[in-house]
C-alpha cells in the first residue's frame, strides 16, 4: 500500500510571504537607499535651491529701489550738469566731425573708382605673368615675353573720371598707368586714416565724459551706501548669474596647501558682492531661519580680499571639516571625529594666530589682539614661555654661547699663526716660507676680525641686558620700599587689597604666607635711602594729573577708579611703600640700590668697588663690573620711563599719593617673625615652587627657569593631553569637552581641574594661581581657597559669575591659546614678511611692551588712555594732549627720531622739559632704549609711512635774497599767524605758545610733508590746534590766504613752498633776526612807528576794500536764530 | 538636464507606489511678498499756532559773586587796541549785577520729538570781535547755516570742538571771506576755539527744536511758540553746570520756569 505521500512542500507550501516580504523589504530599502541619495546626504542641495530661490527675490526687490536711487541721481543737478556738458561736447564737435566725415565719404568714393579699374588691371596684370611663367623654362625667352607682353600693358594709361575730393557732385579726370593707380591708392588710403585719427582724436573727449557720467552713477551710489555702488545692469547680471546657477558642491581646492573646502555649498552668498544680512534671504513666509543665517555675505569683506579664498580656503581660518557636506553638524567638525571644531564665535580670531605669530597687533582681530597683549601683561609668560614673548633672556644665552665659541675660534687662529710662523721660519726654500708667512697673517686678520664680532656681541648683550624686564617688582628692595607689616596682607589675596591687580592669588595657607614673606624680607638688600623732606600733595595732584602718569596708572577704586590700566592703581600705596622710596621711584624708577652682575651671578657692594678705587657709581653709563668687566644690570628691570621730573615734583607726587591711602601701613598686624630665619626657612622651598622668580628679580634667584609648560603649539596639543581631572564625564555633557572649555576653565579657576581628588598631594595640585576673581555680583574675589584643603562646592565659580572685565580676559587669553597650534599648512602660508611689514610686526611688540598707546594714537580708530581722561575733555585739556603719531615716519627725519628717542629732553644737561613741545604738561619721558630698540622703533615709523630707509632729505632750492625779505616780512606780519602759537626761544612769547619752535624744522622734519602739512593740517591729524584754510589755490600754485607784505606784489612763485623753504633755512641767527624785526618781542606794533613790516596789510584792511563784496553789513552781531531771546 | 530627467522619472514612480506618505512639502510657490515698504515715517504732528504757549524764566545765581576774570591780551596788540585800554574779562563764571547769570542757554531737552522743524533759511551770525566771539553762547537748529565773520584786523581760526558732529578747524584772515557751516547733529554744546587767542571761546548748542533762549543781562529768557505739552527743559551754563525742570504747558499757557545755580 502506498504510502500516503507526505504533504509534498513543494505544493503544499508556499515561500510567497517570505519572498513577499523580502521584495517590499528590498523596494523599501531602494526607495530608502534612492531618497538618501536624493534628499538624506545632500542637505547642501536645499541650500544652493533655496539660496537661488531667495536672492533672485532679494534682487528683484532690490531693482526698482536701484531704479529709483539712479533716476535720482540722474535728475541730480549734477548728474544734469555732467550730461550737459557731454551734449554741449557733442554738438560743439559736430561740425568738425560731419566735415571730416564727409571728406572720408569722398574719399571713399573717389577709392572705389581706383580700385573698381585697379582691381581689373591686378588681375590681367597677375594673369599675364601667370602664362608667360608657365609658357616655357627659358629664361631668355621669358624676359623677351615681359618686355614684350607685360610691360606695355602695364604701362597702359587709363583714363578715369573720379569724385573730386573738393567736394561733392565734383569730378577729376584723370590718366593713370598701374603704378600710378596703386599710388593713388596708397595715397586716398593714408589720407583716409589720416581723417580717421583725426576723428578719434575729437572724439575721445566725448568717451571720456561718458565714463565720467557712468562713475559718478556709481560713485553715488556707493556714496548713498546702496548696495555697494552696484548699478541696475549689475543686479541684473546677478540675477543672470541666479538663473544659469548649477546645483553641485562648491568647492575650494588647492593643491599647494592641501586645502579642500566644500563650505560654500551651503554658505553660498559668502562671496557676494553686496553685503546680506539674515533678513534679506528670509524665508518665503518673512522669518529668517537657519539657511538665512548660512546665506549672510562673509561679515568681513576686506579680510576675503586680502586672504583670496581661492587659495586661503574657509578652515584653516575657522576650522571645521572643510570637506564634509553631509551634514551642518559635522561640516562643522562638532562631533566626535573631528579634533578641530569650527571656532566659536568669541574666538573667531584664534584661526589667525597660526599665520599671524609673528604679529603683536593684528588688524580685524581685536580679541586676539588683546589675547597677545594680555598674555605678556598679565605675566602669564613669566611662568610659560610663548615663542616671540621675552625674547631677551635666550638672545642672551644665544650671545654668551656665541662669545664662546668665537673665543674657542680665536685660541686655535692663535695656535695656528704660531704653527704657519714656525713652519715659515723652517721651511727649505723662500717660496714656502712666504707662503707660511702669508697663512699667518690671514690668521692674524682672522683673528682681529674675531675681536671686532666679540666687541659687538658684547655691546649686544649690553643692550639685550637693557630691554630684559620683569613683569613684576624688584624684591631685592623689598627692606626700602615696603612696610613689611603689608607683605602677609598682600601675599594672602591680593585681590582683596587692589582688585585690579595683575599679581595672582596664590592659595598658600598661613605658614606658607609668612615663610615666603619672611624669606623674601630677609632675602632683601640692607641698604639705607637718603630720608626725603615731605613734598606738596596739592602741587603734587597737579603734576599727577597733567605730566601723563596716569596714562598707565589709575586711581580711585571701583566706579571711582580713573586712568590707564597698564600699570598699578596707586590709591594704597601709601600703605604699602616708604616714601622716600616712593621719592626715588617717582625721580627715577630706573634707578636701583646695588648693580646685579650676572657673570658672579650676585649684587654688588661698595667694597666691590672700593677694591678697584673705583665710586660706588653704577647707570648705563658705568654698567661694567669693576672685578671682571662684565656687563651689569644696572636699571630696575621696570618698563616704567624716568619722567626727569625734578626732586622737587617728584616729592610733591609722592605726598599726594600718600594721601590717597586708606589706611595707615600701622593698621596691618605686626609681623615679629618676619627677621626669624628659622621662619624664612620653608620659604625658599615655595618661592621656587610657585615661580615667583618668574616675574620677580629675587636674590639667589636670577637664573631660575620658567615653571610651567611652554605654550607656543597648545591650542594643537591633543586632547588625552589635557588633564580634565575628574571632570571629563561633566565636561563631556555639558559640551566643553574641548580646548576651549579645557583654556577656559583653566583660567577661570585652575585649581578646577583638582577638584575631586582625595590623594594629590600639596606638591601635585596644580601651581597655577588665580587670576581672574572679581565677581559681578560685585564682589571683590572669591573667599580664598588654600591649595591643601579640597574646594568645597560652596566656593567654586564659573566664568559667568565674574565681572565683565574678566571675561573679556579669559575669552581673549582663551582666542589666543586656541589659536596656538602648529600650523599644518606651509610656511610660506604665515605672515613672514621680507620688507618693511616686518618693522612694523617688530616695531608694535616694542610699543606694547612700553605702553605708548597710553599717550600716543597710532591710527585714528585706537583711542588712547589719556585722551578719555577727564582733564583731557576741555578745550584748553584737549590742547594738552600728546602728539598723535599717525604720519609720524613721514612727519619727522628719521635721524633725528632716533636721537629723540633715546633723550626726549633733546640737552643733556636741560633735562627737566620735552625737547619738542615745552608747552605741553604732558611729558615724552625717557624710556632708555636699547639701541636695538630705538633702531626698531624708528624703522616702525618709518615703515607705517611707507618711508625709504636711509633717509635722504631733499635737497630744497634756496631762497634767493628778495624770497627771504618776502618769507621775514610774512612770518612777522600780523596777518600770518605762525608765530602766534609757534615757540621762537623768547620766554615772554613761548608762555603762550601751543607748538614748536620752527629752530627744529630743519632737522626734524621732512620738508614734503610740512608742505602737505600747513595746506590742509586737518587732512593729517583730524582736530589738530592749526588751522585750514591758510593757503587757497589759485591757479597751478598755492598763495597765502591773508593779507600779504607788499614785498610780494607781482610774486608768482608757490607761497606754501616758499614758506616751507624758508622753515628749512631757519637757524637761531635767523630766528633773533626776526626776534629783531618785531622790536624784540614778536609783538606786532600797532600805529604809525612801526617797522615796514605791519604797516601794509593792516592799513590795506583798515582802510581799503575788502576783498570779499560780502559781509561788512553782515558783522554786526546778531542773536541766535531762535525764536526768541 | 535630460539625464536628470530620466533618472527622475522611475524614482518618482516607485516613490508613488511605495511611499504612503505624501512628501508634504509645503507649497513652494515663492510669490514675493508684496514690497510693503515700512520705511515711510509717521506723519508729523502740526502744530496748531493758536494754542501755543511760552515758558519765561530767570537764571539766578546763588552764594558768593565771583570776581570777573581779567583776559591778558597782550599777546596781541590788536586785541588789546579793539578794547581801547578798558580790557575784557572772560565770559564764563561771569555773573550779572541783578544777581543772574547771562549767558544760560536753556532749551527743551525732551518733550518736542514729535515735531518736525524745517531748517531756518535765516543764518546764525558767529562773530569775532575784539578777540571775542560775539555771542557768547548761540543756538542753531540742525542743518542751519552758520555764518561766521571776523570785524577783527588780525587773523582768527574758529575750531568747534564737539563730541558728535564732524570737527574742523579753520584760519580766517583779516579780511577774508565769510565761513558758512553747518552741523548735522545735535549737541548740546560744542565750545568753540580759536587757537591764537586761546582766551576766546564761544558754544554752540545744535538743537532739533527751535525751542530754545539764552538768558540775557538781566539773566531772563523767553522760550515762544511752544505748543501745549509736557516738557523738560535744561539749563546749561559754562561754568555752574547744567540742571533741568520737568514742566506742563497748557494751551496759550505762559509758564515761569526759573533756574537757580550756586557756585
Amino acid at each position: 500500500m502506498p504510502e500516503t505521500p507526505e504533504k509534498d512542500p513543494v505544493i503544499s507550501q508556499s515561500l510567497a510571504g517570505y519572498l513577499f516580504i523580502a521584495a517590499v523589504l528590498l523596494l523599501l530599502s531602494l526607495a530608502w537607499a534612492l531618497w538618501q541619495e536624493f534628499f538624506g546626504i545632500r542637505p547642501w542641495k536645499d541650500y544652493e535651491r533655496e539660496f537661488v530661490s531667495r536672492y533672485s527675490i532679494y534682487l528683484h526687490k532690490q531693482i526698482p529701489l536701484q531704479e529709483k536711487a539712479e533716476k535720482e541721481i540722474e535728475n541730480s543737478p549734477a548728474y544734469l550738469t555732467l550730461q550737459r556738458e557731454y551734449q554741449d561736447l557733442e554738438k560743439s564737435i559736430l561740425p568738425k566731425r560731419e566735415s571730416l566725415e564727409s571728406e572720408t565719404a569722398l574719399i571713399d568714393v573717389r577709392m572705389a573708382g581706383v580700385l573698381d579699374r585697379l582691381t581689373d588691371v591686378r588681375s590681367q596684370v597677375a594673369a599675364r605673368g601667370y602664362t608667360i611663367e608657365h609658357a616655357t623654362a627659358d629664361s631668355t625667352k621669358k624676359q623677351a615675353l615681359v618686355e614684350g607682353d607685360l610691360r606695355p600693358f602695364q604701362a597702359t594709361k587709363y583714363t578715369l573720371t573720379l569724385q573730386s575730393l573738393e567736394g561733392p557732385g565734383k569730378f577729376d579726370s584723370v590718366t593713370l598707368d598701374s603704378k600710378g593707380l596703386e599710388e593713388e591708392l596708397a595715397r586716398l588710403q593714408t589720407m583716409k586714416a589720416q581723417l580717421q585719427a583725426r576723428e578719434g582724436d575729437l572724439l575721445r573727449p566725448l568717451s571720456e565724459k561718458q565714463k565720467k557720467i557712468d562713475d559718478y552713477l556709481h560713485t553715488q551710489l556707493f556714496v548713498q551706501n546702496r548696495l555697494n555702488g552696484l548699478s541696475v545692469d549689475q543686479l541684473r547680471g546677478l540675477i543672470a548669474k541666479m538663473q544659469i546657477f548649477t546645483i553641485e558642491i562648491k568647492q575650494i581646492n588647492n593643491p599647494d596647501a592641501v586645502i579642500v573646502d566644500r563650505c560654500e555649498s551651503c554658505h553660498v552668498g559668502i562671496r557676494e558682492p553686496l553685503k546680506l544680512a539674515p533678513a534679506d534671504l528670509e524665508t518665503s513666509s518673512g522669518k529668517p531661519d537657519v539657511m538665512s543665517q548660512a546665506f549672510v555675505s562673509h561679515p568681513d569683506m576686506e579680510l576675503l580680499r586680502i586672504h583670496d579664498p581661492a587659495k586661503f580656503g574657509c578652515s584653516p581660518c575657522h576650522n571645521g571639516n572643510g570637506m564634509q557636506v553631509d551634514s551642518v553638524t559635522q561640516g562643522h567638525g562638532e562631533y566626535e571625529h573631528w579634533l578641530w571644531p569650527l571656532y566659536h564665535k568669541g574666538n573667531m580670531e584664534a584661526g589667525c594666530q597660526q599665520c599671524h605669530a609673528s604679529d603683536m597687533v593684528l588688524d580685524h582681530a581685536p580679541v586676539l589682539s588683546r589675547g597677545k597683549e594680555l598674555f605678556q601683561w598679565r605675566g602669564c609668560v613669566g611662568c610659560h614661555r610663548f615663542q616671540g614673548y621675552d625674547p631677551e633672556p635666550e638672545d642672551l644665552a644665544a650671545i654668551q654661547q656665541q662669545v664662546q665659541q668665537l673665543e674657542q675660534d680665536r685660541e686655535n687662529d692663535q695656535h695656528g699663526v704660531e704653527r704657519a710662523n714656525h713652519l715659515g721660519d723652517i721651511a727649505t726654500d723662500n717660496e714656502s716660507a712666504r707662503r707660511y708667512y702669508l697663512q699667518a697673517n690671514e690668521l692674524r686678520v682672522a683673528i682681529s676680525k674675531i675681536d671686532q664680532q666679540i666687541d659687538l656681541l658684547d655691546n649686544r648683550s649690553a643692550d639685550v641686558m637693557r630691554d630684559m624686564k620683569k613683569v613684576a617688582p624688584d624684591l631685592k628692595e623689598v627692606r626700602v620700599k615696603i612696610h613689611p607689616e603689608w607683605l602677609p596682607v598682600w601675599l594672602t589675596n591680593p585681590h582683596a587689597w587692589r582688585p585690579t591687580t595683575k599679581m595672582p592669588r596664590f592659595r598658600l595657607d598661613e605658614d606658607d604666607v609668612k615663610q615666603i614673606s619672611a624669606f623674601i624680607w630677609q632675602n632683601g638688600l640692607d641698604v639705607k635711602l637718603p630720608a626725603q623732606p615731605m613734598g606738596d600733595p596739592k602741587r603734587g595732584e597737579e603734576s599727577f594729573k597733567s605730566r601723563g602718569c596716569m596714562a598707565c596708572h589709575s586711581i580711585g577704586e571701583g566706579a571711582a577708579q580713573e586712568g590707564g590700566w597698564f600699570a598699578a592703581n596707586l590709591s594704597r600705596v601709601g600703605e604699602k611703600d616708604n616714601y622716600d622710596y616712593l621719592v626715588r621711584w617717582i625721580h627715577n624708577p630706573r634707578e636701583r640700590s646695588a648693580p646685579y652682575c650676572p657673570y658672579e651671578k650676585r649684587d654688588l657692594n661698595p667694597a666691590d668697588y672700593e677694591k678697584h678705587g673705583l665710586p660706588f657709581v653704577f647707570d648705563l653709563d658705568h654698567n661694567r663690573c669693576p672685578n671682571d668687566g662684565h656687563v651689569l644690570e644696572v636699571e630696575q628691570m621696570t618698563v616704567m620711563p624716568n619722567l626727569r621730573l625734578s626732586w622737587q615734583e617728584a616729592r610733591d607726587i609722592a605726598a599726594y599719593l600718600e594721601t590717597l591711602k586708606k589706611e595707615e601701613p600701622s593698621s596691618f598686624a605686626k609681623v615679629p617673625w618676619i627677621n626669624d630665619p628659622k621662619v624664612a626657612a620653608g620659604g625658599r622651598k615655595a618661592v621656587g615652587f610657585y615661580g615667583c622668580a618668574g616675574c620677580h628679580e629675587i636674590a639667589g634667584l636670577e637664573t631660575e627657569g620658567r615653571i610651567g609648560t611652554e605654550l607656543t603649539k597648545e591650542g594643537s596639543k591633543p586632547f588625552e593631553q589635557l588633564d580634565f581631572g575628574l571632570h571629563v564625564a561633566e565636561a563631556r555633557d555639558s559640551g566643553w569637552y574641548n580646548h576651549k572649555g579645557f583654556f577656559e576653565h583653566k583660567l577661570t579657576r585652575p585649581e578646577v581641574f583638582d577638584d575631586g581628588y582625595v590623594t594629590k598631594t600639596e606638591d601635585e595640585r596644580t601651581r597655577m594661581p588665580d587670576f581672574f576673581e572679581s565677581m559681578h555680583d560685585g564682589t571683590a574675589q572669591a573667599v580664598s581657597v588654600l591649595n591643601s584643603e579640597p574646594v568645597p562646592e560652596s566656593k567654586k565659580w564659573s566664568e559667568s559669575d565674574l565681572s565683565g572685565a574678566d571675561q573679556e580676559q579669559i575669552n581673549a587669553l582663551t582666542t589666543f591659546l586656541l589659536g596656538a597650534v602648529s600650523s599644518k599648512y606651509p610656511e610660506r602660508y604665515f605672515y613672514l614678511p621680507p620688507d618693511q611689514r616686518r618693522d612694523i610686526q617688530e616695531g608694535w611688540w616694542i610699543v606694547k611692551k612700553y605702553n605708548c598707546m597710553g599717550c600716543h594714537q597710532f591710527t585714528l580708530d585706537q583711542e588712547s588712555v589719556v585722551m578719555n581722561l577727564p582733564q583731557f575733555q576741555t578745550p584748553e585739556g584737549k590742547g594738552q594732549l600728546p602728539p598723535r603719531l599717525v604720519t609720524e615716519g613721514a612727519r619727522v627725519n628719521p635721524e633725528w627720531l632716533a636721537k629723540f628717542l633715546a633723550n626726549p629732553s633733546l640737552s643733556d644737561t636741560d633735562t627737566d622739559r620735552d625737547g619738542v613741545r615745552s608747552y605741553l604738561k604732558i611729558r615724552m619721558p625717557t624710556f632708555f632704549f636699547s639701541p636695538v630698540e630705538i633702531r626698531k622703533l624708528v624703522r616702525f615709523f618709518q615703515a607705517l609711512s611707507e618711508q625709504p630707509m636711509p633717509y635722504i632729505p631733499r635737497k630744497l632750492e634756496p631762497l634767493s635774497t628778495a624770497e627771504l625779505t618776502m618769507a621775514r616780512a610774512l612770518f612777522t606780519s600780523q596777518g600770518a599767524p605762525c608765530l602766534k602759537c609757534h615757540a621762537i626761544g623768547l620766554a615772554e612769547h613761548d608762555k603762550n605758545a601751543t607748538a614748536p619752535n620752527f629752530l627744529m624744522a630743519p632737522d626734524r622734519l621732512k620738508a614734503d610733508w610740512v608742505r602737505h602739512w600747513i595746506l590742509d593740517p586737518s587732512m593729517i591729524d583730524p582736530g589738530t590746534n592749526m588751522p585750514s584754510n591758510l593757503f587757497r589755490h589759485e591757479g597751478s600754485r598755492w598763495v597765502f590766504a591773508g593779507p600779504t607784505p607788499p614785498s610780494f606784489k607781482g610774486y608768482n612763485g608757490d607761497h606754501a613752498g616758499l614758506l616751507v623753504r624758508y622753515m628749512f633755512e631757519i637757524n637761531s641767527a635767523e630766528q633773533q633776526r626776526l626776534i629783531q624785526m618785531t622790536g624784540g618781542n614778536l609783538k606786532p606794533k600797532l600805529g604809525a612807528s612801526t617797522t615796514r613790516l605791519e604797516s601794509s596789510p593792516k592799513v590795506r584792511i583798515a582802510g581799503g576794500p575788502r576783498p570779499s563784496g560780502r559781509g561788512r553789513e553782515t558783522l554786526a552781531p546778531r542773536g541766535p536764530a531762535g525764536p526768541s531771546r | 538636464m535630460t539625464k536628470h530627467k530620466l533618472f527622475w522619472l522611475p524614482m518618482a514612480l516607485v516613490l508613488a507606489a511605495m511611499v504612503g506618505c505624501s512628501g508634504n512639502k509645503e507649497a513652494t510657490s515663492e510669490q514675493p511678498a508684496p514690497a510693503t515698504s515700512a520705511t515711510a515715517e509717521a506723519p508729523p504732528t502740526p502744530i496748531d499756532p493758536s494754542t501755543v504757549g511760552e515758558i519765561t524764566g530767570k537764571i539766578s545765581f546763588q552764594g558768593e559773586k565771583p570776581k570777573p576774570k581779567p583776559i591778558m591780551m597782550d599777546q596781541d596788540p590788536v586785541c588789546v587796541r579793539a578794547h581801547q585800554g578798558k580790557g575784557a574779562s572772560f565770559e564764563d563764571g561771569e555773573v550779572n549785577a541783578n544777581g543772574t547769570l547771562p549767558n544760560a542757554f536753556v532749551y527743551v531737552k525732551a518733550g518736542a520729538e514729535k515735531y518736525t522743524f524745517a531748517t531756518p533759511t535765516e543764518q546764525a551770525v558767529l562773530d569775532q570781535k575784539g578777540c571775542m566771539y560775539i555771542p557768547h553762547v548761540l543756538g542753531v537748529l540742525v542743518g542751519q547755516d552758520v555764518h561766521i565773520v571776523s570785524s577783527d584786523p588780525t587773523t582768527h581760526n574758529i575750531h568747534p570742538m564737539p563730541k558728535d558732529n564732524r570737527e574742523w578747524n579753520e584760519s580766517q584772515a583779516p579780511g577774508a571771506p565769510p565761513i558758512d557751516k553747518t552741523f548735522a547733529r545735535e549737541e548740546i554744546m560744542i565750545p568753540v576755539k580759536c587757537n591764537q587767542h586761546n582766551w576766546m571761546r564761544a558754544y554752540i548748542g545744535v538743537m532739533k527744536n527751535p525751542f530754545f533762549a539764552v538768558s540775557g543781562s538781566d539773566g531772563s529768557f523767553t522760550i515762544k511758540g511752544l505748543p501745549p505739552g509736557d516738557y523738560t527743559i535744561g539749563a546749561w551754563t559754562a561754568t555752574f553746570g547744567e540742571q533741568e525742570q520737568k514742566v506742563t504747558v497748557g494751551p496759550k499757557e505762559k509758564k515761569t520756569v526759573d533756574f537757580a545755580f550756586k557756585s
